[in-house]
Formats: structure tokens, sequence, C-alpha cells
């Protein structure tokens, strides 16, 4: 790649960090603009076909979200595999078999013990010393390659917080406009759903669709397990706390509105329900970035620098002048080469997801920081703090079939409660006991080989023939989990700062992480574990949730992700949203970015993606990262005129 | 499963109904010689008059309506299985392809007077099916199907004449067509020959597979809409019923001065106009030679239906020609000159795709072994009945252009069910072999390595995936989603 | 350009005895596991990995055992040889090599005999044996599922009940 010539000039109209959802779709619309765009991403080219990554997924002895992609750990080798050193590696990122790892396996610098339950200052309950648990991926198509693919939209009330509950902050944009946004973005991505179907969340929880508006495609239909559960809460309602004593909130399953096909589109197959949405559609039946980026290639003013990681966003005052980065490679001997350059534009995006747009702006600047006189970048971090819970139905619901999810319970998405308590999300999971305790291959072993990791096998029996077949029949096809998304406080002191010891092999420092839960967060959590045994209460089925409903054995001690609360053990994991540290607002001073995402302070910087949500609610992220790009690119278009 | 006695028995019936095919030659000389070769394969060649002879690879007109099995003797190993069966599918490939470049009579069907090659190239019977532009139109309209093409583009009508064939597909590029075949965009891609110019595809149904989706009025949107029921294309019968065939074929475009090596015809080739890569469609009237056919013929022993697979031998070479360094010094789509570093194979074409344009990169195709790691018989085979088939091609007449094409395979389900036309519900798919099959010039991308399940191509797997433009499962074929 | 068919490895009625062995010890039926035609050769792949882990000798032993009993009711040949009647932890390195041989075919995977390993502890996994045993793994057709990654079926299917067991190739009755 050239060098910024200095002579003025600059090369591109804009240079893009990072090719995934926000970038590609920004270099899109800028492309069929007529704009000339360079995008440097720091990982590999999107390969011309998913082989080796389905290859590296079917091999994989942990089949987590990373597992099919580059630099990953686990696949080969004796016993659970190596995982790579981020020291030595370009381009290192969080992973879930890091999740409290030490630096020599974990990219992020965190914490790698269980949870501290303490008190605050003004006596409020909190955990601290969490680990951040959502990862990300830095390669061509970005962390998308592996989300699950479902949009439901916000809610009117999400978006402000501050107005309506009186905690956080109102997002700087109308409702009306995200939905003329949301409308653009499930077009790009190919949404299923019907309007119909969401009908009764109207009363529930206030969500709307603009008059007439329709959904791209039919909806993907139902599972058994939806319809299971959807049988089992009918005529439910849970109550509301303190001051709701007395209001009732209605408990019933939706269709999940997602991004993969129930018709061909986009010249993508329909979906097959291969139940591997995370990691990897085997059939692009779920859309990905890349599909984006083959567009914006398309129009022929787009072109992508790979192994290009970005160093520092050089400013003069409050005008962004270069782009440096480092092109790496490894040699035919298999060693680590980098050479520095630089790159010019007359804008420039920051869109490699939250954590690392964060570093790299904390980096800029000889490590002083750029366009971040609110102190806000990097601080703020959430995600949607995920509680999983699991159980026995009483009849077959048979799980390990479909896409990994196709319905959930959003009527508690909203209420009076969040002026004290975090709302969440359901999602019902379709993959049986996958998620909640590695199945179906930890009940097999312990059918076979008599252990109990399942807690199926107390008996610690063996089996085998058709008596081991029968019997992991009925349990596996009873199967079903809950995995809600609970939404998380902003707090100044979860944030990403620049790590003073480890580098990657780039010699890069690596983002320092501190985590934790606040008492919002935690009266969420409570009141979801409860929510979750009632449900199952009210099915007839048999919850096994650890630790919260069946203690851990005696011989485990709690590890990362566990935390105590009131006297109640809980595990947390991360639902793979990395948000907020970037966050949006009117005032300068408390925000980072604009309603376009536009940087306050440096005038020709626009950092787009999660980072930029002021308060996070309960739907998944990818449909509004989506939308406020496309808000971005109509900003960016207009800001370099004709 | 393949109930094998029961199959056998059934051969026998039905052979005794009717002359048998494989005698029911016009002259040629060495059919005997030939049959007698594949004869002594298998073993169990019975003498009684009323056994029929072993598959054979015959100069006939007849589309076999199935495959012919022969017998696999008891004790045989898994090798000697398929050795005998892949065999026998891959005979069945040749007298299908054979008898769909036979040239036609006037009803379209393979002229009994005439042979294929006799006076070196021939128009064909599959190249009087359908098209299907011509199958799903504009506005959903009704097809026909005789006459000329009822859409004809307008950028082509100051140089066609009715009757005039018209080719337009470019890859299984979705920014070309409305719909395409093959719906990976990241991983599939145009090909590009050594003079930058695109290869076209075509793809056309024969008479019962259009019946069935005329009757069926699934040739729109609309009618696709109020259809019940499950899709199911009628099924070919050994020596009976021709079922349903589609035939996808791959062109690029020649000088004349090379036509000797090429089955060719005169065409329009058009590109549709586009918005992303921008630019405005084209017709122009050329030369293009064949370089890969693809047949799809639905069976009774084959619900999940019978792949064969046909290339130029010029095309490509393979990956161990390429290790080894025995090269030809030409190619249709690789380049001997250049080095794997200047050029490395299989690559798709970087974007903006825009077939009007001359493009500066062309392809460097290589063959990848996706047979090796189990399915290795079905190299063997090829390589057999290749020979065999060249030996009748060329005692026709040792100028005829078929003798410039080969078998790469063909994929069969080895568990289809009940033999009449019913997939075994405990194999879906059938249980294909080989695992992997691909032809270098329409799935060019997925040939691995690695060879990974569901992504490398395999005809079954993929075809699964089929659906009409509502989500029901069109039975193994994407034409269904062209349907406006 | 040719291969050479692979010279030595098992003979074809030792790949069927393993694959018969398979049938009883899984619960599935023989001509699921291993059809008249058998593109994948899953059986053959299974039966030479194992040897590779355990000796020949070892594996000779345990298809012995299995002949002895052949012709006895499949539940009763899986149970003899897996000695689930002997409390779990005591059970004989035999039984654990059929314990391995169940999980290659339920999992796709290899995992290690407890008595092959350093702290005698089973369910320790060595590696996935090919992207082919994963997509043919049996535990999803004991879930009346398939393969997360692999769907042989059609849009929509997750919406209805799936067949029954035996359409998956379970052995759902007494014998064989």
């Amino acid at each position: 790649m050239s060098n910024g010539n200095g002579s003025g000039n600059p090369q591109y109209d804009v240079v893009i960090v990072g090719a995934g959802v926000s970038g590609n779709l920004i270099a899109k619309q800028l492309g069929l603009a007529g704009k000339k765009v360079l995008i440097l991403e720091a990982g590999p080219a999107v390969p011309d076909s998913r082989e080796q990554y389905m290859e590296n997924f079917y091999l994989a002895l942990a089949k987590t979200p990373e597992s099919p992609y580059p630099s990953l750990a686990g696949r080969t080798g004796p016993g659970v595999g190596t995982l790579p050193n981020p020291s030595v590696i370009p381009t290192p990122r969080a992973t879930v078999l890091s999740i409290g790892g030490k630096p020599d396996v974990s990219h992020l610098i965190q914490s790698e013990t269980a949870g501290v339950s303490g008190t605050t200052p003004d006596n409020q309950p909190e955990v601290r010393q969490l680990q951040f648990s959502s990862t990300y991926d830095r390669i061509g198509g970005g962390t998308a390659w592996h989300w699950l693919g479902s949009v439901p939209r916000l809610v009117p009330h999400d978006l402000t917080m501050k107005t309506t509950y009186d905690v956080f902050y109102d997002w700087p944009i109308e409702y009306s406009e995200m939905q003329r946004l949301w409308g653009l973005a499930e077009s790009e991505i190919g949404v299923a759903a019907s309007v119909a179907q969401q009908q009764p969340l109207q009363a529930a929880i206030g969500m709307t669709y603009p008059p007439g508006y329709q959904y791209p495609m039919g909806p993907i239909p139902s599972s058994v397990v939806d319809q299971t559960v959807s049988n089992g809460v009918s005529g439910m309602s849970v109550p509301g706390e303190g001051s709701e004593g007395g209001k009732e909130y209605s408990v019933f399953v939706t269709n999940t509105p997602a991004g993969r096909n129930s018709e061909p589109y986009q010249d993508r197959r329909v979906c097959a329900g291969n139940t591997n949405c995370i990691p990897i559609c085997p059939i692009q039946a779920k859309w990905d970035p890349t599909v984006t980026l083959g567009d914006a290639l398309n129009t022929g003013n787009v072109t992508v620098s790979y192994q290009s990681v970005a160093t520092n966003i050089a400013v003069d005052g409050n005008n962004v002048t270069q782009i440096d980065y480092l092109q790496w490679s490894y040699d035919a001997n298999g060693n680590l080469q980098s050479t520095p350059a630089s790159v010019t534009g007359k804008i420039y995006v920051a869109a490699c997801h939250a954590i690392e747009n964060a570093k790299l702006l904390l980096l800029s600047n000889d490590q002083e920081g750029i366009a971040n006189k609110s102190d806000q970048v990097g601080r703020n971090l959430m995600d949607h703090v995920l509680y999983l819970a699991w159980a026995l139905a009483p009849a077959p619901v048979w799980g390990y079939r479909g896409p990994l999810a196709t319905g959930g319970i959003e009527s508690l998405r909203d209420g009076e409660f969040r002026t004290n308590r975090a709302a969440f999300r359901m999602e019902i999971g379709n993959e049986g006991w996958n998620f909640a305790c590695g199945d179906p291959y930890t009940t097999t072993l312990d059918f076979v080989t008599g252990t109990n990791g399942s807690q199926l096998n107390p008996g610690a029996t063996r089996l085998g023939g058709t008596a081991l077949a029968m019997t992991l029949n009925d349990r596996l096809t009873r199967q079903f989990r809950f995995g809600l998304l609970l939404e998380q406080a902003p707090q100044a002191d979860n944030c990403v700062t620049i790590d003073k010891n480890n580098t990657d092999g780039l010699g890069i420092p690596r983002p320092h992480v501190d985590y934790g839960l606040d008492k919002y967060t935690l009266e969420g959590f409570r009141v979801a574990a409860d929510t979750c045994s009632a449900i199952f209460q009210q099915m007839g089925a048999q919850e096994f949730t650890q630790p919260t409903v069946n203690p851990y054995p005696p011989d485990k001690k709690p590890g990362p992700g566990d935390f105590n609360y009131e006297g109640k053990m809980y595990h947390m994991y991360g639902a793979g949203h990395i948000m907020g540290t970037h966050r949006m607002g009117t005032d300068p001073c408390t925000s980072v970015v604009d309603a376009t995402q536009k940087s306050h302070d440096v005038q020709n910087l626009w950092i787009v993606g999660s980072g930029s949500f002021p308060t996070v609610a309960t739907a998944n992220p990818t449909l509004t990262i989506m939308a406020l790009a496309f808000k971005s690119a109509e900003a960016i278009t207009a800001a370099l005129g004709a | 499963m393949r109930k094998f006695a029961t199959i056998t028995l059934l051969v026998l019936a039905v052979a005794c109904k009717k002359e048998t095919p494989a005698t029911d030659t016009t002259a040629s000389t060495d059919t005997t010689s030939s049959t007698a070769t594949t004869a002594t394969t298998t073993t169990t060649a019975t003498t009684t008059s009323t056994a029929p002879p072993p598959p054979a690879i015959v100069l006939s007109a007849n589309i076999p309506g199935d495959v012919q099995e022969g017998s696999i003797p008891p004790g045989s190993d898994r090798n000697q299985k398929f050795a005998i069966a892949q065999g026998d599918f891959d005979i069945y490939s040749w007298n299908t392809f054979i008898a769909l470049n036979w040239p036609p009579g006037p009803d379209g069907k393979g002229d009994p007077k005439k042979t294929i090659g006799q006076n070196g190239d021939n128009d064909t019977v599959w190249e009087h099916y359908r098209d299907v532009a011509d199958v799903f139109l504009p506005g959903g309209a009704v097809p026909t199907w005789n006459g000329p093409e009822p859409n004809v583009p307008p950028e082509c009508k100051a140089d066609y004449t009715p009757g005039e064939r018209i080719i337009t597909q470019v890859g299984k590029t979705p920014n070309v067509l409305t719909v395409s075949e093959f719906s990976q965009p990241f991983n599939t891609g145009p090909l590009i020959d050594q003079n930058g110019v695109y290869t076209r595809y075509e793809i056309l149904v024969n008479k019962p597979m259009f019946d069935y989706i005329l009757s069926n009025t699934l040739y729109s949107k609309a009618g696709q809409k109020v259809f019940s029921g499950a899709v199911k294309f009628p099924c070919g019968v050994l020596g009976g019923a021709e079922g349903a065939i589609m035939v996808k074929s791959s062109w690029m475009v020649i000088d004349p001065s090379e036509k000797a090596r090429f089955h060719t015809a005169n065409v329009l080739v058009y590109t549709p106009a586009s918005t992303n890569p921008k630019y405005a469609a084209s017709c122009s009237k050329k030369m293009v030679g064949l370089v890969g056919l693809h047949v799809g013929h639905k069976t009774n022993l084959a619900p999940q239906w019978l792949w064969s697979t046909f290339e130029h031998v010029d095309n490509v070479p393979t990956e161990e020609e390429v290790a080894s360094g025995k090269l030809k010094t030409k190619y249709n789509y690789y380049n001997p000159k250049c080095t794997s570093t200047d050029c490395p194979p299989n690559k798709v074409p970087p974007r903006p795709w825009n077939p009007t344009q001359v493009a500066a990169f062309h392809s460097q195709i290589v063959r990848m072994n996706m047979f090796k790691g189990g399915s290795e018989f079905a190299f063997t085979s090829a390589a057999k009945h290749n020979a065999e088939a060249l030996k009748l091609l060329v005692g026709v007449n040792t100028n005829s252009v078929w003798k410039n094409y080969e078998l790469v395979s063909t994929m069969w389900p080895t568990s289809p069910g009940n033999g009449l036309c019913t997939a075994d519900p405990q194999f879906p798919l059938g249980e294909p072999a080989p695992s992997y099959l691909a032809n270098t010039t329409l799935e060019t991308y997925i040939q691995g390595p690695p060879l990974a399940p569901n992504v490398s191509s395999n005809c079954i797997e993929c075809h699964n995936n089929a659906t009409m433009t509502t989500p029901v499962h069109s039975d193994f074929t994407y034409v269904l989603q062209r349907a406006k | 350009m040719t291969t050479t068919p692979s010279t030595g490895g098992p003979s074809d009625s030792v790949v069927q005895d393993f694959a018969d062995m398979s049938a009883a010890l899984t619960g599935f039926q023989s001509s699921f596991l291993r059809p008249f035609l058998d593109p994948t050769n899953l059986s053959e792949v299974f039966y030479n990995f194992a040897v590779a882990q355990v000796g020949q000798t070892a594996m000779d032993d345990l298809l012995n055992a299995f002949r002895a009993i052949q012709k006895e009711p499949a539940q009763k040949i899986a149970d003899t040889l897996l000695e689930v009647k002997i409390p779990t932890g005591k059970e004989s390195s035999q039984a654990q090599i059929a314990q391995a041989i169940i999980l290659m075919w339920y999992l796709g995977s290899w995992y290690t005999p407890a008595y092959q390993t350093a702290n005698n502890q089973p369910g320790q996994v060595l590696q996935v044996i090919s992207s082919q045993a994963y997509t043919k793994s049996l535990v999803w057709n004991v879930a009346q599922a398939h393969p997360m990654g692999f769907s042989a079926f059609t849009f929509g299917y997750w919406s209805q009940p799936p067949a029954g067991l035996n359409t998956f190739g379970v052995n759902t009755g007494g014998g064989q």
C-alpha cells in the first residue's frame, strides 16, 4: 500500500478501518455514490469459499463461535489443543476459550477469577472483577460471520430511558428515524418476519411499525420448542414488583425476525435448518457482511487492504491527517513480518468494533488519545449479560433442529420496573443443551463412560446398544434452554483502557478491561432467574440450571463468570454484544459521537458500530448497527459534497 | 439401499419386453468389440438367451431411461463393488452423452439415419431442449415448447434471426442474473478465459421436465404460490419413459480457426444491463465452443437424480500434472507459462465482475483431486470408460469433435430407495458416490482443498437445498427459482 | 495420474464384523452403519483408527469376544462387551475400547480410553476423526435431528415433529 504523500491530495475520499458490518455497509453506500473508498482490514481476506472455515469447524474440539475462523485454537493436537498466544500473533482477539485466561492466552487483559461481590461507596451491591465475556473476530467480514441472525427491533422506550424512566441516557435519534433506518437495514440483510405476528407486542412493550410496512420475506416457521413453550405459558403472567405491585406482565412467545432466508434472496439459498448459525452457516442462508462487501467491491470504487492493522489515527488539531498502519505477513520460514505504511483520505471511519475502536482511539496521538474530550472513549463498556437456564420438558420438544433460535418471549422487555432494574429479552434456544452443557457430547459421554457432567446420570450408569440409544433419545429430545439478554447499565468504571504491560505480535498494546455488574443489572439477573424457574414450573419442566438452581458439585470451585448475589450463585455469559465504548449523544462533554456517529471533537472522523450505543436495551444489536451505518453513510456522503 | 437381487430381476424383466437397446445400433463397426471389452468386468455374464448383455457404451440415439445395473458377484470387496457399480453409471453417462449429442431429426429426437460426429460436428438433441429463459418468462407468461425464443432482448433484435440461439448466463454470479443457479456469491464467480472473456452458460430442460412445469403452472411465481403438495418430476425408466432431464452447458468464445476441436455454435451472446456493477445491456454474435456439459436426470433408481458431467479435454491440468510438470502447451483455462506465485490457481476473479469488458484477469484453473480418501474408484472408472468411448467416437470419424470430451464422473445415490422413484427416508440424500464431484467450468471454486461436507461440490447435497420462489423443496432443481 | 488403491488393510469380512459389532454396541442397524455400497466407508476408517490407537491385538481380542456371542440378541452383546454390570471405573480395558468405539460412531471423535490416560479418567478427546466422521456422527440420529452444520432436511422441517427413530437407523426392537 502506498504512503500518504503529504501533498494535500488525499489518496481516497474515505478510509475505513474494519471490514465488518458497519465498514462494509458504509463502503457500499459510498461506492454506489461514486466515492473512492479504502478499507483497512486487520485480518486475512475473505476466502473464495467457506470450505476451510467449515472444515475448521468440523474438526474443532470445542465448537465455539471463533472455531471456524483463522488463528483458532482447539482444533489439533492432543487433548483440547493449544490456544494461540496473543503476544506473538498479529491480530489477537477475544475468544470464548480464552475467557478467564492469563495474558498468554487472553487478548483482553482482565480478571482471571470469579467475580467479587461487594458494595459501592453509597452502599449498593455490585460485582467487580468479572471477565468481559463477549468475543469478536478480526477477519475480512468481521465478527458478524458468526452472528445469530436475530433482528428484533428496539422498542420506543429503549431510546428514551432518561425521559421515560429517569435512568441513563436518551438516544439522540427519534424512533421514527430509527424505523426508517431499520427498514433499510432489513432490506440489505434480507429479514424474514411478519408484522402481523409482532402485533401482540404493541400492547405489551410498545412495538410499532410504520403503517403498511412489510418485511422483505415471510417469517421463519416456529420450532416445536417454540410451540411447546408457547402452549406451556398460555395464560401466564408475572407480577410487577415494588411500586408496580398489582400489575401483571403477560408471558407469551413471539416469532423472532431473522436475517436468514425464507425464500431465495440475493441469490442465496433458503434456510435448511443446519442449526449452526453460530458459528457459521454452511450455505449462507444467513446474511453475513461478506455479502455487502461483495456489493461494495462491485461498485469499482472500493478497495480492501487486508492484513493491514491500523496503529494510529494522526490528527492535526481537530482534523485527521492520515492513518498509520502495519502491513503484516508471514515469510517463507513462518516468521511474522510487518511494514509500516500510511494512507490519507478526506474522511476517516473507525469501524473495528467497540473494543478495538476504543483501543485505537486511545492509542492514537502517541497514546494521548483522540476524539476524547468527553473522557468517555472506552468507558461504559456494556454487554447483554446473558443468563442461561435449562430444563427437561415432560415430553419431547425435539431440539437440535432448525435455526439456533426462532422464537422468544419479548413481552418482558419493557415496563416501569426499568426505573429500578434491568429488563430482559428471552431467547428460546432450539439447540437442546448444546450451549448449556456441551451436549449432545456431555450426556453421551455420561451414559457411555459412566460420568455425570450433564447431571442426567447421577447413578454413574453405563449403557450400550438400543438401551443407550433409547435413553439418550429420551433425554436429548426433551432438552431445551432459555437465554436471557439482560440490559446493562452504562458504568464509567466498566471500561477499556490501554494495558501497560502486554502487547501483541506486532508490538501493539492490548486492551485492558475492567468490568462488573451494578445493582440495576444484578436485580435484573435475580428476576430473570426467578422468571425462568416460574416458566419451567408452569410447563412441568424439570430445571437443571447450574449453579442457580442445581448447585455445582462439591469439588467444583467458582470460576470465571461466577458470582454471588444475595446468597445465590449465578453464572453469567456474554451474549457476544459489545457496546457502549464511544457512545452517541448531543452533548460533546458526555458523549463521543453525534447521532450520525461523527466525532464531536474531530471534524472528519466517524466512529461507528455498537460502541455508539448510549444504552443497550434488550435487542440483539446487529440490526441497529447496520441501521446507524446507513445514517453515517448518508452524513459522510453529504459531507463529501458532489 | 441397493436391493440387488430385486433390481436385477427388474432389469431382466424389462429387457425381455423389447429389443435390448444395446444391440439396436446403426451401422457402426466397433461396437461388438467394445461390448466384449466391458463384458469382462462383469463376471456373471449369463449364457441364456433371455439375459440382457452387460452394460456397455454404445453408439445409439436412444437416451437411457435409467442406469442399467450389471451384477456384482457375491464376496466382492468394496473396491470391486464400486468398480462395477460406478462403471455402470459411467456407462449410463456416456450413453446419455452420445444420445443427447446425436444429430436430431425433425421431431427433435435423435435421427436413426445419422451418427454422432459422422461429419465432424453436428447439431444436437439437447440443443433443441427448452432454454429456461424461455420457460420462465417475464410476467410469468405461459411458455411454449416449440417456436422461436419469445424473450428476445431488445439489444439482440438487430442481429436476431428466428430460431437463433441466445445465450445469456455469465457464471453463477448473482449480479448479472436475476436469479442464479448457484447461490453462494462469495465462492462462485465468473470463469474468465485466456483472452479475458467471460465463459457463458445455458440451462435447458427436456420435454417431460417442461411438461411437468407447464401442467403444474410452476413457470410463474403466482402459479408456484398456489401449488400444493410436493414437487415431483417424472422419473425415467430403463427401456421406458425418458424422465426429467436438465442440461447445463458452458461455452467459451472461440476463434473460428479453433472450431475443429470443439462442438461449436453460432449464438448471440447477451449480457443484460446491470446496476452494480454498472453497465448497459449488450448483444453480439459469436462462435462459441462447448467446454462443459452437466446432465441431471431423474430416474426410478435415482429419485435424487443422476448427475453426469463432461468437460473439454483441453480445459485444465490436474493437480498431479501441475505438480509433476507434465503440462500441455495450451489449455482453455490455464496458462502453463505462469507460475503458481504469479497465477495462484483457482482464485475467484477480483470484483467488479463486468462481462462486457475484456478482463485483465485470466482464470488459472486446476482440477483438484476430489476422489482421494475413499472415492478413487471414480477416477479409475472414468478413465476406463473415457478410453472406451473415445474409441467408439473416433471409430465413426477420426475428426469427430466429440473425441475432445471426457467424462469427469457420475454422481449417483448408492441407497436410492425402492427403485420406483421414491427415496428411502433413512437416506434422504441417497448416500451419494463419489463423495464429491465438480466440473472445473461450473463448480470452479469449490473443489477443495480442504474437501468439506456441505460446502465442497456435491451435486446432490447442494441441489437438495433447491426451492421454488416459495421455500418449497423443488425436487433437486434450481430452475424453478427463476419464475417471475 | 492414477491413485493406487490401498493394499493391505483389513479384509472385507473383518470390516463387516467390526460393523456388526458396532451395530450391536451402538444400537443401530448394521445395514445402516455399513450399507451394501458404502461411499464414506466409515467402518473401515474407524477400524483402522481404533487399531492405530489400541493395537491390533486388542482389536482382535475384542472382535473375537464379539464373534463368540454374535448370535445373541444385540442388547445382550452390547451389555456383555461393555460389562455394564461391573461398577464404573472397574470395567476392563477391553470394555473401555468398546466404549471408545461407540463414541467414534456417536460423536465422530476418538476419546482416549481411561486405561490409556495418565489419570485413568475417561472422556478426554484426542481428535475429531474426520469431517465426514462428524457429519455422519450418530448421536444426532438418536436425537432425531442432524449434526449441527449438516442438515439434509429442507426449509420448515423444524416446525413439525421428526420421523420415528427407526427412520434414523436406530434399532428400536430387541433383535438384530
